[in-house]
């Protein structure tokens, strides 16, 4: 089946099985590897993108799904020349990340959560990533790099 | 003669060399690569968890046009985990069970296809007739049918560790406490699943194969071994590696069946990528103990004596290469921790049941071991009226008793618990614990209880000290080569690997300062056996102390080639030259004369000027072997909130001190310790994998089997006992000290506040719940 959507801001175009997911189109047909699976199941929060600006499961959604959709994969986070994301310089700033697995979801669901919750304090930081499991970090290095990232913006220059 | 740079990286968290790839989704994990002509793996799974295979039929599923492998493919190759030991029981782990399956989930056939939807199809077609076998799910129930006919009794290894008098002092004793502990199963469960990349070269006769392995040369010597190649014409690549924690320092069957059928399929690459059913299904499993404790005390509260033992439930399958040993002989070397004890009985046992293989697990047997240690500390303080932290104090080794030999004969070089006691409970502000403690009871509001472990982590084994399991090899070494290029950069093939310790940053902070330059001139490439000349691998918390010693021993090696051909060039005595950052200067004078970029230059590109009796190139590959290992104490503590209703915890603080040596990269350090609280915080309160009585694994999904979430983690308070170990760069080990405590504290906690005893983990609140109940029931 024919999908065409707008992915990190570029035209894009799949054909495929309606019984394809959203992140093996992204990774294995439009190449964007970024978005990790850690379940398949939709409780990990790995294969986290955002549709259309909500964050969504690619693992637990159908390439067909999305057809029409604005997709943003972490691929997407960077500036046009290439400068880091604030949140992606303060993950690396504050050890927010080991393997990097969980990473890619992990930016995602952080990029919603400073757009929604302006001035998010540790707890709610906490309650709000707790879709995305992390095994490596126990946390502590996640949180602060979120609530740098989310100080930092509501902080003028 | 060497450099002391004035301004080196090590101990200052720099910005790690792998984030930029990992953060902009640029990972290079084994399931991101996409090669000409790939094919898609599904294995078949047995659904029953022992019975006999009466029939094989693929025909249904060939007929669709997918390859299908079977039992009847691979029946002469297997996996075979080697120990000297003398009670040891060796037995074999097919590539896919023929004959018989031994456990629910186990690989029986594989199919081949364009891609995975497809190769799921294919399995769905194969047809595989079973006739059960009564299966063993519980290692101390003795078994209706062996799980192997080597081991009529499932006993895979016994052996007894012995010291002192015991009996003649329980006798003695004015207390003696007796507890029967049971621990909970759970695993490692890294974020990403195992996978497996593999292709044949038929001209060549050379396989490649990139494999999420923590052990990548060990894979190769296996793999070569299996498949009767030379062991130069086995490549195995572990790029990025997303988590590890011991699951993946395993050789699994399914490795080898995706070399097998690659060399069936020549020029075809076979990508495998696990899913997380799959992964709680077959990737190894852990921590399936039971601890019969006995402890003996004096009026004081002084340890005297401890009889134990402990069965391990081994699962199917003893692993390669650490075999059914690996947590039983853990458990008995390790139980007393860091405590003088003079009489000692201790029979561990390893058995094996219808259930996943057991295999090493972060921290391997001490989060149990450590626990029933501790239990009888707070059992004993109970009895005795006494503080737990002072009955804890009256028996920790010292700074002046070391070095201590334990009971099972290691010997602990730490002595630092204590210290680290005092700074845990200062930073936990200990009096005004207690006083709240106090005052909640007196109100009549929810309980709170505080919990308290020490622990010992032996780390960085060298050859002496990794002898214990007896295997056909020692862990002891690893290799190192470092490269000065034409350019002045600097180039490392390590033979660490990394799964997020960040190795690729730490040793190139070791290197840039062994050398003198710059951290940002040099780059390191681990994780691939064509590249590195040896590395063991990720495990026992081994790759700082021993890869990290054999990068400064490298670096130094190539620093002296550089500086005797400066030497030469400037005709300079090698004695006076220093170099730093990346320039060399004559020592009292102020300006460097020479930078390491030039003098690289001529060592390739200007033989000409070359001095006499100096070889071209800049690079040197050195070894190293720490000989013994180095011990790392750890103290935590913390208190928590019991609601009585419910059952529930409520973490309200959580504390950790560690002595991890010199910190090389603080941030790293940290990172590690909270990353291995959060999981032993998980497996005493949440992670279970539980089988019912047929052998079904009923924890098959995240949504049973409940890994902690950022909501659940509570904030820690990490702090630092630096005392320097006695290896090149003073680094003790660190990947793994922090899984040991949460059991013990956390039950200690609840015994602490209600006055009752978890003697089966998890805690969970219906598990507190009920042993609340039964106290009220008593009451
Ligand atoms: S992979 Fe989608 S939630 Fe885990
Ligand atoms: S950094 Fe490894 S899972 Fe989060």
């Amino acid at each position: 089946m024919d999908v065409h959507l707008i992915v990190n801001g570029e035209r894009a175009h799949v054909d495929v099985e309606p019984r394809r997911t959203l992140a093996d189109a992204l990774r294995e047909d439009l190449g964007l590897t970024g978005t990790h699976l850690g379940c398949e199941h939709g409780v990990c929060g790995a294969c986290t993108v955002l549709v259309d600006g909500a964050p969504a499961r690619a693992c637990l959604m159908f390439a067909v799904q999305a057809d029409g959709a604005e997709v943003t994969t972490v691929e997407g986070l960077q500036d046009g020349d290439g400068a880091l994301h604030p949140l992606q310089e303060a993950f690396v700033a504050h050890h927010g990340l080991q393997c990097g697995f969980c990473t890619p979801g992990m930016l995602m669901t952080a990029a919603h959560l400073l757009d929604t919750h302006p001035g998010a304090d540790r707890e709610t930081i906490r309650a709000e990533m707790a879709g995305n499991i992390c095994r490596c970090t126990g946390y502590q290095g996640i949180v602060d790099a979120v609530e740098a990232a989310g100080n930092a913006r509501d902080t003028p220059a | 003669m060497s450099g002391e740079p004035t301004t080196g990286s090590l101990g200052r968290s720099v910005r790690r060399k792998e984030d930029q790839r990992l953060v902009t989704g640029h990972g290079r994990f084994v399931t991101d690569l996409e090669l000409p002509r790939m094919r898609h793996v599904a294995f078949l799974r047995s659904p029953v968890a022992h019975a006999r295979i009466t029939g094989v039929d693929t025909s249904e599923a060939v007929g669709t046009g997918v390859r299908v492998f079977t039992g009847a493919d691979f029946a002469d190759v297997e996996l075979r985990a080697q120990s000297a030991l003398p009670s040891y029981v060796e037995t074999g782990q097919p590539v896919f069970a023929h004959g018989k399956v031994r456990f629910a989930g186990e690989p029986v056939a594989a199919v081949v296809a364009a891609d995975r939807y497809r190769a799921e199809d294919g399995c769905e077609l194969v047809e595989i007739d079973y006739d059960p076998l009564p299966p063993t799910v519980c290692a101390w129930e003795p078994p209706e049918e062996p799980v192997h006919a080597e081991a009529p009794d499932n006993v895979l290894l016994e052996r007894t560790f012995t010291a002192g008098e015991v009996d003649e002092t329980f006798a003695g004793a004015a207390v003696v406490v007796e507890r029967d502990l049971v621990t909970n199963r759970h695993s490692g469960n890294p974020m990403e699943c195992r996978a497996g990349v593999a292709v044949w070269d038929a001209a060549d006769r050379r396989l490649t194969f990139w494999n999420g392995t923590q052990v990548p040369h060990i894979v190769r010597n296996m793999i070569a071994e299996l498949m009767d190649l030379p062991e130069g014409n086995v490549r195995v690549i572990a790029p990025d590696v997303g988590g590890g924690f011991g699951v993946k320092a395993v050789l699994y069957p399914e490795d080898v069946a995706l070399c097998l059928m690659a060399r069936a399929m020549p020029g075809v690459p076979l990508k495998w990528t696990e899913d997380r059913a799959e992964h709680l299904l077959a990737a190894t499993h852990a921590r399936d103990h039971r601890y019969r404790m006995r402890a003996a005390f004096d009026g004081d509260g002084t340890l005297l004596g401890i009889d134990a033992d402990v069965t391990c439930n081994v699962g199917a399958y003893s692993v390669y290469p650490w075999t059914a040993g690996i947590e039983p002989l853990m458990a008995g070397g390790l139980l007393s921790g860091p405590y003088r004890l003079a009489h000692y009985r201790a029979t561990v046992r390893g058995v094996a049941t219808n259930t996943a293989p057991s295999g090493p697990y972060r921290g391997v047997a001490r989060p149990a071991s450590v626990y029933a240690m501790e239990a009888m500390f707070d059992s004993a303080a109970a009895r005795l009226g006494l503080d737990a932290v002072e009955i804890r104090r009256r028996n920790v080794i010292m700074p002046e008793d070391v070095p201590y030999k334990m009971p099972s004969r290691l010997v602990d070089d730490s002595g630092h618990y204590a210290e680290c006691l005092d700074k845990a409970l200062d930073l936990i502000d200990y009096p005004s614990v207690r006083a709240e403690q106090e005052r909640r009871r007196a109100a009549g509001e929810a309980p709170i209880g505080i919990g308290v472990a020490l622990y010992n982590e032996l780390t960085g084994l060298g050859r002496a000290a990794s002898a214990g399991p007896r295997m056909p090899f020692r862990t002891g070494h690893d290799a190192c080569t470092v490269r000065i290029n034409a350019d002045g950069r600097v180039t490392v093939f390590s033979g660490v690997t990394s799964q997020g310790q960040g190795l690729e940053t730490t040793v190139a902070q070791i290197v840039a300062d062994g050398i003198g330059v710059t951290y940002d001139d040099v780059d390191v490439r681990i994780g691939d056996t064509d590249a590195s000349l040896w590395g063991f691998g990720a495990f026992s918390s081994r790759q700082a102390v021993i890869g990290g010693g054999a990068a400064h021993r490298t670096a130094q090696a190539v620093q002296a080639k550089l500086l005797d051909l400066a030497a030469g060039l400037l005709e300079a005595s090698v004695d006076d030259l220093r170099v730093v950052d990346g320039r060399i200067s004559v020592v009292g004078e102020a300006e460097p004369r020479i930078s390491v970029a030039e003098v690289a230059r001529v060592a390739y590109l200007e033989s000409h000027r070359l001095p006499e009796g100096i070889e071209p190139g800049l690079e040197a590959t050195r070894f190293y072997d720490p000989i013994r290992g180095a011990f790392a104490a750890g103290a935590q503590v913390a208190a928590v909130e019991v609601d009585r209703t419910t059952g529930e915890l409520t973490i309200l603080s959580y504390v950790c001190v560690e002595d991890a040596g010199r910190a090389m990269h603080p941030q790293i350090v940290d990172g590690q310790i909270a990353g291995s609280i959060a999981q032993g915080i998980g497996g005493a309160l949440y992670e279970h994998l539980v089988y019912d009585t047929d052998g079904n694994l009923s924890t098959g999904t995240l949504l049973d089997y409940l890994m902690p979430t950022s909501a659940e983690i509570p904030e820690m308070v990490i702090g630092h006992v630096s005392r320097p170990a006695a290896n090149p760069l003073g680094v003790r080990g660190v990947g793994e000290g922090g899984t040991l405590g949460p059991n013990a504290v956390l039950a200690g906690a609840v015994h602490d506040a209600l006055g009752i005893e978890i003697d089966t983990l998890p805690v969970s609140p219906s598990r507190v719940w009920e042993a609340l109940h039964a106290q009220e029931v008593r009451a």
